[in-house]
């Protein structure tokens, strides 16, 4: 990547600030400029990783509540033939709990098919993803620390399974930087507040510029995008009279970095005010485009809609786009009846393989990495083989990655013949974690942050690279 | 003064460190004894037998950079001292050893992949039988936190000092002068001139209460000729009651305060408010800081201690002062559970912010840099698992409990005394209810022990109806006897709503006809005269109905009557229409009963007279949405309806003084409670190797760090050992207590620490820029009585906080990072300032301090992971006393880089971001704050130029000069030129308030120079 003139930039700038330039045309240089020169000690520049990176962008799609891995992803003939045996686990979710004395394995209520060239077996709940297996590296061994929503949703987004710790968004902003300087680098788009709120997009301990800014699918995406005063003319005038003063404030200062950025925010956030509804406005999406999402046109919610705004954001070098399904409410946490995952599979099913296709079309998939997870799978067992719904299962869950440096159409993991443990293969959520790092070109060992004394990592002590899944 | 108490304490640490060497050389005097070639040749074998393999092998996992279970073989001492097993050789049975065993999978199969080879084996048992010869030691020295530590700066007991000497023509107003000066002298830069008075009165007051100076107040100090002029000022400031808002700010940012639990629902800590308050209150009232830190740490033992001598004023701050540790964070599902992970923030936020260090990374191994050992983090650690914590409620355990009252034991029951003797008096008359409605039941009981005659009985199921034979053969009655009508459930509990209808006529005679449904209508409502009709409960013997509720369930005409459960019970439609109420339709004027849900009712006619008589009548099912239907029966009975009517009088009697009972308990007078905590079971800890709470290895003795003296809690002591944790902290001889905390006032006034790393004073942390004069303030601050004001006016009289943020070409080439303090460093405004200054300058700041949240009541807090608790609380007030959440940031709070709810945060990092200025541009705070400041520049007077002074010297602290005036004019002129048709008066506003919002968002107001 070259390297920004800074100086020139910067020189730019302070002879329009200096100058008696107004406003409309320091905005015209915004615009026409996007992605162009950066100031200096802007945190959010675009650094180089450790090594050459197999993809830029990331796409982490979540499902919230805990999706059932044997009702999906994990085909397990032997859970249908023995549904209703009693099977003996000391199991964190049964263990001294009044009723689950004695458990028995219960089937799944989808039927598996093989899917694609590879074959890979996936359920009806996901046809349209299933479609896409030849495109995705499927991982059957996850496991994750803790069967708690709560802290199991925490320790996918952090590594930290009790206190809080950056996101995963956060820590690869701050390992790349942005290439788009009017968007923020990690963008969480997000119906509902998910369990452990607003820390599963948190910077906390790294600089503020690399939280995640979260979108809301609705009227007003994010706090304060929509412009208060009735024209824009009207905002020009005032934005242009605040220039000028700040600009007076600043010739009168010895060391201008941190005010002129200041006024760069202006500017930035004037960019950002018409730019957010500009990716939120999907007019010029043709027709087949939208149909690949499953989105009618003018419909402004739904996991299509969030899919098609984060190719919009990718394209427009947005680092991490998260897309959270759901809340921590009326989600895939099936204790009542598996039947529920029917309504939230068919909110992500297409929407989610519409993506995969959108952006092979554009050529886009080689440098995403797209993935799929959740906190933890689900039981495939219950305290009766009728039961209809399965509580939390930590031993094992599902997973897919694909994209940038992905080997596609391949299965890695297997868990044994009733999906309760992990056979083969075990890839722990500090795994995944570093493989998203490594395929971004950074060193999950290396890339550190010192706080309270100490190197931080995303993996803390932990992580070993999933190189079987890698092109 | 040279510390000998620390200083000989250090060196039992070093001491005990060394301990591992020390077995060390006990075990190899061989070595020693004989050079040989014996030993030359096990050196030799070391070398081409072992070596390789280790390093092959083993050290990727149990090496320098990992240690699985602990374990290290890099070098021999770690093998001896082994991992979390135990010895990873036993040179007395090498057989027996650890690691021997693992290589021959007979515990565990180590290397994982593949078992080494048969000879491979033989050769480590060989060498482990000839002493596990290994030179490892010399070219690695295992001992290089305790070398560094024992030379660290900030370990080392206060220096004495004095300021140093300085060219003759620096003007220095302070001593705090002298030593900037030498170093810059040192280094050759020039410091920049002093600021002019309106940037000083401006700068001071933002810095010592958070808010900006009234155009007043500016005045008045810029006309003030008197040299006092400006210590007048800082004694001003520092006498506000807004100082403590400000600065007990800073503490609680280092406190992590927060009035949320943080636990996964974020349980609400709504009595968290009253330790915020003592901070303030304290920083209000210099408390010194030594008493500050030991009321916070001990407080409720203090309290218990003085408590015959204390106002319970003082007793109530002792308790509140232990929030400290309340507010320590709170984990899991089921918090109790998690309890260790809430020490670990407990030692972790004391380390940090008394001593500035990072104890709590040696919850799960010692220290990697700094002299704390596992052993001393659970020496802490059992002080405070001795320890009660208020229990906030999480989702597993809802309410909470364990908050401390704010008065004494005895001060409580004093408060109680009157009313105890006025509840005792409800009780009596209860109890003696009680005993004549159990008398009078067994009366009925024995009066109604005959089932009498059954009549008439039949079943209908869900939805049905069933009428009564309407020439039925007449029945001879004697006065008082019963015809009862039952109702009960079929086979399922699900019973439900059944209409009745009874009629009961006299033949011959007067010829009259008793009809239930016109009875009730006519007079249960007026004169709650049942006539001779009797209802009652056929559960555990006979229970007339005592309660009648008009216009029940909010539902208007319904009557419910029933006895002192919801069911069974009768219900009265008065109405002409029908009425619907939960799943039932009940037509219009007519009767129903609803059995109980294990059991029937029953409606019993007392025959007045004497005689003969028919019966007919109805029931049907009127909820059809539940239930299996009913069973029904008429029976004649002999007579107990005057009983019955006995123990429903002393039912209503008893219950009229069970309510007057239960008002009366409802009124206790609340006794206050803080969130804090109190003493617990004494105990020591065990270690939790590598963290794991179930993997318990030695226990430690409590006691303080090694480090700092080791002072072990007296076995004299029956309680936790806070109150010496406390002691020990605020010793004058301990090092750190007294740097850290000047450093922080330091920080606070300059932008930055003397220490850059103002909670990490360890090995790891940055050194002073400055540490003679670190060590004079520390002094000086131990000197003064702990007095943070005095180190205030120390620091601000000093030229230094004097000088102007201006630029020097000299000083910028030499020190461009401005590290000799060579002029004042800009700042801009934190995350409260900006609040509170939008606030001040539209007028709209509320100055009362705040009090507790409008949290929902405690008894219906039902929070969980799905739901947790999230609110945000709208005010006037300042920004500390705004609601803060732990595990959903404040909107504002978070936006502008306000203090870490969950973690102690030692310095705000003050970012400029785009969201910001989008908050500004959009937000309905700023335009209401803008709005409000216009109007007020309108009062302020007619003429625009007037107007433009005034804001300058609202926001600015000056008066407007022609620049301003020039920028107000063209924007005025441009602005509303645009709003052309809009009426003028309409225009003049709207132009006025965007020509605020610009104030507001200008960067003159938002930084301090």
């Amino acid at each position: 990547m070259d390297k920004p003139d800074l100086r020139n930039r910067r020189q730019c700038l302070q002879s329009l600030v200096a100058g008696s330039v107004l406003w409309p045309s320091l905005l015209q240089e915004i615009l026409a400029d996007a992605g162009g020169g950066r100031e200096e000690n802007d945190p959010l520049a675009p650094k180089t990783p450790h090594f050459p990176p197999r993809a830029k962008n990331v796409v982490f799609l979540y499902m919230s509540g805990g999706v059932s891995h044997v009702d999906t992803f994990d085909h397990k003939p032997s859970l249908f033939k023995d549904h209703g045996k009693e099977v003996v686990v000391d199991h964190p979710e049964t263990q001294n709990r009044p009723g689950y004395e004695k458990t028995f394995l219960k089937r799944p209520q989808w039927e598996f098919r093989p899917r694609g060239v590879s074959g890979t077996l996936v359920s009806d709940l996901f046809p349209h993803m299933g479609a896409c297996v030849d495109e995705i590296a499927l991982i059957r061994s996850m496991h994750t620390s803790h069967s708690n929503h709560y802290n199991a949703t925490l320790g996918m987004h952090t590594g930290s399974f009790t206190v809080s710790r950056p996101s995963i968004g956060s820590w690869v902003s701050y390992g790349l930087g942005s290439e788009n300087r009017d968007l923020p680098s990690f963008i969480t788009i997000a119906p509902q507040t998910p369990y452990a709120g607003t820390q599963v997009w948190a910077s906390d301990f790294l600089p503020p510029a690399y939280q995640g800014t979260r979108i809301i699918p609705g009227a007003e995406a994010m706090p304060n995008l929509t412009r208060r005063v009735p024209t824009q003319r009207r905002q020009e005038l005032e934005l242009e009279a605040l220039a000028r003063m700040n600009r007076r404030h600043l010739q009168m200062q010895d060391e201008t970095a941190e005010l002129s950025a200041r006024i760069k925010t202006f500017e930035t956030a004037f960019g950002m005010q018409m730019r957010m509804p500009e990716i939120f406005d999907l007019k010029q999406e043709a027709d087949h485009t939208l149909d690949l999402y499953g989105l009618e046109r003018d419909q402004v919610r739904g996991f299509g809609w969030q899919c098609l705004v984060a190719r919009r954001l990718v394209e427009r070098g947005v680092r991490f786009v998260e897309l959270i399904d759901v809340g921590s409410s009326n989600n895939w946490d099936a204790h009542g009846d598996m039947k529920s995952h029917e309504p939230l599979a068919r909110n992500v099913d297409r929407p989610i393989a519409g993506l995969l296709t959108d952006l092979k079309q554009r050529g886009l998939l080689n440098e995403t990495l797209v993935v799929w997870t959740t906190e933890f799978g689900r039981t495939p067992f219950n305290n009766t083989a009728d039961a209809p719904g399965r509580e939390h299962h930590n031993w094992a869950f599902s997973s897919w990655l694909a994209g940038g440096g992905v080997k596609a159409g391949v299965v890695h993991g297997t868990t044994d013949e009733h999906g309760i443990r992990v056979a083969e293969n075990p890839v722990h959520v500090h795994d995944l974690h570093a493989t998203i790092l490594h395929l971004l070109g950074l060193n999950h060992e290396r890339h550190t942050f010192r706080h309270s004394g100490r190197d931080f990592r995303l993996t803390d002590v932990h992580g070993r690279i999933v190189h079987e899944i890698l092109a | 003064m040279i510390n000998r108490k620390f200083l000989s304490l250090r060196n039992d640490y070093y001491r005990t460190l060394g301990l591992g060497l020390l077995i060390f050389v006990c075990t190899v005097p061989a070595s020693h004894a004989a050079e040989t070639g014996e030993q030359a040749e096990r050196m030799e074998f070391f070398e081409r037998k072992i070596r390789p393999v280790l390093t092959t092998h083993c050290l990727e996992c149990h090496g320098p950079e990992k240690q699985h279970n602990g374990l290290r073989l890099d070098l021999r001492e770690h093998l001896l001292r082994g991992g979390d097993g135990g010895p990873a050789v036993n040179l007395d049975d090498p057989d027996s050893s650890p690691l021997l065993q693992a290589l021959r999978h007979e515990t565990v199969e180590m290397p994982p992949d593949e078992k080494l080879p048969e000879t491979v084996i033989a050769d480590f048992r060989k060498w482990i039988a000839a002493g596990a010869v290994d030179p490892r030691e010399a070219e690695n020295p295992d001992l290089p936190i305790s070398e560094l530590a024992e030379s660290h700066w900030s370990f080392q007991p206060l220096a004495e000092i004095s300021p140093p000497a300085t060219e003759a023509t620096f003007p220095a107003r302070s001593p705090v002068d002298h030593f900037l000066q030498a170093t810059r002298e040192a280094v050759g830069v020039k410091p920049v001139e002093a600021a002019d008075r309106h940037t000083l009165i401006r700068r001071a007051t933002w810095d010592l209460i958070g808010l900006p100076p009234t155009p007043d107040e500016v005045a008045s100090f810029v006309s003030d000729d008197s040299p006092q002029a400006y210590e007048r000022l800082i004694d001003r400031l520092l006498a506000s009651p807004h100082y403590g808002e400000r600065w007990g700010r800073h503490w609680l940012d280092v406190v992590r305060y927060a009035d949320t639990a943080g636990e996964t629902s974020d349980f609400p800590a709504p009595e968290a408010w009253r330790y915020r308050n003592y901070v303030i209150e304290a920083f209000n009232r210099d408390k010194p800081y030594d008493e500050f830190i030991r009321e916070q740490i001990a407080g409720d033992i203090l309290a218990q201690e003085e408590v015959a001598d204390v106002s319970p004023e003082r007793y109530a701050e002792l308790i509140t002062a232990t929030g400290y540790l309340a507010i320590s964070r709170r984990f899991g599902f089921d918090i109790s559970k998690d309890h260790y992970l809430t020490i670990e923030d407990t030692i972790d936020t004391l380390g940090k912010s008394v001593l500035g260090l990072t104890i709590a990374c040696a919850r799960c191994h010692d220290h990697k840099y700094d002299p704390i050992s596992a052993a001393d983090y659970y020496a802490l650690y059992g002080i405070f698992e001795s320890t009660r914590f208020a229990f906030p409620g999480c989702e597993h355990d809802k309410r909470p409990r364990d908050l401390v009252p704010l008065v004494t034991a005895e001060q409580g029951e004093r408060q109680l005394v009157p009313h105890t003797e006025t509840l005792r008096a409800a009780n009596e008359r209860v109890a003696r209810h009680q005993a004549e409605v159990q008398r009078l039941r067994e009366i009925l009981a024995e009066a109604s022990s005959s089932e009498g005659e059954e009549l008439l009985a039949g079943a209908i199921p869900n939805g049905g109806e069933e009428r009564f034979p309407d020439q039925a053969e007449p029945r001879t009655v004697q006065r008082g006897d019963m015809l009862q009508l039952s109702i009960l459930p079929n086979a399922n509990h699900g019973a439900d709503t059944t209409l009745v209808e009874l009629e009961i006529r006299q033949v011959g005679g007067e010829g009259r006809i008793w009809n239930l449904t016109a009875d009730l209508l006519g007079s249960f409502r007026e004169t709650c005269d049942p006539g001779p009709w009797r209802v009652f409960d056929l559960q555990a013997g006979l229970t007339p109905f005592s309660r009648m509720i008009p216009d029940a369930l909010n539902t208007e005409g319904l009557q419910l009557w029933h006895g002192a459960a919801d069911l069974p019970s009768l219900a009265l439609n008065s109405l002409d229409r029908e009425i619907r109420f939960l799943t039932v339709t009940l037509p219009p004027r007519q009767v129903s009963l609803h059995p109980g849900p294990s059991g029937g009712v029953a409606v019993a006619w007392a025959s007045p007279i004497e005689g003969q008589v028919t019966i007919r009548g109805r029931v049907a099912n009127v909820d059809d949405s539940s239930g299996d239907g009913i069973v029904w029966s008429v029976a004649h009975r002999s007579g107990f309806g005057e009983q019955l009517q006995d123990v429903r009088g002393e039912l209503l009697a008893l219950e009229s003084a069970q309510n007057e009972q239960a008002k009366l308990a409802a009124e206790a007078p609340a006794v206050p409670v803080a969130y804090g905590v109190t003493e617990g079971s004494p105990g020591h800890a065990q270690i939790h190797m590598r963290g794991d709470p179930q993997k318990l290895g030695a226990e430690v003795p409590r006691r303080f760090l090694e480090l700092l003296g080791g002072e072990k809690v007296s076995p004299a002591e029956s309680g936790s050992g806070r109150k010496q944790l406390a002691e020990w902290l605020t010793d004058p001889d301990n090092p750190l207590t007294a740097r850290v905390l000047v450093n922080r006032i330091w920080q606070h006034h300059f932008g930055r620490g003397l220490v850059k790393t103002p909670n990490d004073f360890g090995l790891r942390g940055q050194p002073p820029t400055h540490p003679e004069l670190l060590d004079w303030l520390a002094a000086e601050l131990v000197n003064s009585g702990w007095s943070i004001k005095h180190m205030h006016r120390r620091i601000m009289l000093s030229a230094a906080y004097r000088q102007s943020s201006g630029s020097s070409s000299q000083a910028s080439t030499i020190d461009p990072e401005n590290q000799w303090y060579w002029r004042f460093e800009r700042r801009r405004l934190d995350a409260e300032q900006i609040r509170d200054g939008m606030l001040a300058v539209s007028g709209r700041l509320d100055r009362s301090p705040g009090e507790s949240h409008p949290f929902p009541p405690a008894d219906q807090w039902s929070f969980t992971q799905h739901g947790p608790f999230a609110a945000v609380y709208e005010t006037n007030r300042r920004s500390v006393y705004l609601m803060v959440q732990r595990i959903s940031r404040h909107p504002f709070l978070g936006l502008f880089d306000g203090a870490d709810p969950n973690t102690s945060t030692a310095a705000r990092v003050n970012s400029t971001v785009p969201p910001q200025a989008l908050y500004f541009l959009n937000a309905p705070f700023v335009h209401d704050q803008a709005a409000a400041l216009a109007d007020r520049l309108r009062q302020h007077s007619q003429d625009p130029r007037e107007r433009t002074d005034q804001a300058c010297r609202l926001l600015y602290g000056r008066p407007a000069e022609e620049a301003d005036h020039q920028d107000a004019e063209q924007f005025f002129e441009a602005y509303l030129a645009e709003l052309g048709s809009l009426d003028p008066a309409q225009r003049a506003i709207e132009a006025e308030r965007a020509y605020a919002r610009i104030l507001l968002s200008s960067s003159e107001f938002l930084y301090v120079e």
